[in-house]
């Protein structure tokens, strides 16, 4: 990575790149751009990244109110049951709906039954500014659960996107070093949720305290406060 | 004649401001200039209730609380200042059916508290990510009976003045096209017109200050997650 980019809102985005002498054609605008008039100006502040080729742009920002993407994957609570589906709370404006036919196996005869205070693994399936967020907790290709459903026994708490986001890299330095001296369970939503399941109580304290001390520490910092929680332990 | 703070008559008072302060809403931010300060807190894109919300974009709501009793009309009118400079400059298009509720509170109120009122909302909006067509910017200025102007009044400077203004700029705006305008008092054209340049030249300022605190936030968050 080169030097970084710091942009704010209003300020325009020079975008014009040239590849082996001649200009791009298409481009593509991330979250935190946007087209206004006849420039390209940044709506978020944040780190401006674009993609080697120049044909991608994007903002990365930190947040603590989810909007939802397609494809991301969140930890949702069941706040209602219709005969169509589940009512769950993701963290945005709207509730996303979850259809009782989008899990492994669900058939008009076979459905769970999930009740209303349940905590959810599951992948945004639909989402756009004019609909409610739509998830599900299968691959509609495959028809598998990849690791997505009721997550059961545990503790869900709360975190920025941001925190999220780097939780969610198989590198996040807090996870490793959490998991290289305990066994638990993580599922980490990218929006702002997650949920930890352990053997006892007082090590799920441990493990949501150290991700959530882990905010604003890089890899060997986290590795020292999660070495200072486990002593105290 | 000085001024009951011994400033330059273009001097504003030492700003100051601290973003993300507040750790359970979505953004937050509080704005100081001098002793006159404000926090803003923002909850948003929310749902929006039924009878607020606007399907083609959302509705942005302002709640502004006073220092001292409950909310009277200045507060009102200060409320309605930092909705008619937002409600443009939020792309509000881009969460339809939505609510952004912004909450002020004043801490402390010596003068110009609508124009802190709208840089603490701009930099809360920022904290809260969401999206915004520029920054925007404001000041204060006031006529004295002898006919200077002085910018950045004082609660004691305004109770003299003949003539108070307040304007609002946005960054990617020219400095000839305010984003809002508040006059009131006596006043030439003249006068309106100095009052209007000093606000401008004062204003880029408070932008400058503000993208320096911005970027500092961002930087500090990209540092870690660069590693």
């Amino acid at each position: 990575m080169t030097d970084i980019k710091v942009v704010i809102p209003g300020d325009a985005v020079d975008t014009h790149m040239e590849v082996d002498g001649q200009e791009q054609q298409v481009l593509r605008l991330g979250p935190g751009l946007s087209h206004i008039g006849d420039t390209i100006n940044a709506v978020n502040a944040g780190v401006l990244h674009s993609s080697s080729d120049g044909s991608q742009y994007w903002v990365v920002s930190n947040k603590r109110r989810y909007v939802a993407a397609e494809g991301e994957p969140v930890v949702g609570v069941v706040v209602a049951r219709h005969a169509e589906g589940y009512r769950v709370d993701i963290g945005s404006a709207h509730d996303a709906l979850l259809p009782l036919l989008a899990f492994e196996g669900a058939t008009k005869r076979n459905k769970p039954n999930l009740a209303v205070g349940t905590t959810v693994y599951a992948r945004v399936s639909v989402a756009n500014s004019l609909m409610d967020p739509e998830i599900e907790c299968f691959n509609s290709n495959t028809g598998k659960a990849e690791g997505f459903g009721e997550l059961g026994e545990g503790f869900m708490f709360k975190c920025s996107l941001g925190l999220a986001r780097r939780l969610f890299s198989s590198k996040a330095p807090v996870l490793n070093a959490l998991g290289s001296k305990l066994p638990f369970e993580v599922a980490v939503g990218l929006n702002g949720r997650v949920w930890i399941n352990t053997e006892k109580p007082e090590t799920t304290v441990l493990v949501a305290n150290a991700i959530k001390n882990s905010e604003f520490l890089d890899a060997k910092q986290c590795r020292q406060m999660v070495n200072e929680l486990l002593d105290k332990h | 004649m000085s001024r009951p703070d011994r400033r330059e008559h273009e001097q504003i008072r030492a700003l100051n401001c601290v973003l993300g302060q507040l750790t359970r809403t979505d953004g937050s931010a509080q704005f100081s200039s001098g002793s006159t300060s404000l926090i803003c807190g923002i909850y948003g894109p929310i749902e929006a209730k039924l009878y607020e919300e606007k399907i083609d974009r959302a509705h942005i709501d302002v709640k502004l609380r006073p220092a001292i009793g409950l909310p009277a009309t200045k507060d009102k009118w200060a409320e309605s200042a930092v909705r008619k400079t937002f409600e443009r400059n939020i792309l509000g298009h881009l969460h339809p059916r939505t609510l952004v509720q912004i909450n002020l509170q004043v801490k402390e109120n010596d003068g110009s508290v609508d124009a802190a009122a709208i840089n603490a909302t701009a930099l809360a909006l920022v904290d809260a990510g969401i999206p915004l067509r520029a920054m925007v910017a404001a000041a204060s200025c006031a006529v004295r009976k002898d006919g200077e102007i002085v910018v950045d009044p004082v609660e004691e400077e305004i109770k003299k003045a003949m003539s108070t203004h307040t304007f609002a700029f946005s960054s990617n705006s020219p400095d000839d096209n305010p984003v809002y305008v508040d006059s009131r008092g006596s006043f030439t054209m003249d006068q309106y017109d100095r009052c209007f340049d000093l606000c401008a030249m004062t204003v880029q300022r408070i932008l400058a200050f503000m993208r320096t605190a911005i970027e500092g936030k961002v930087a500090k968050e990209s540092q870690i997650s660069a590693v």
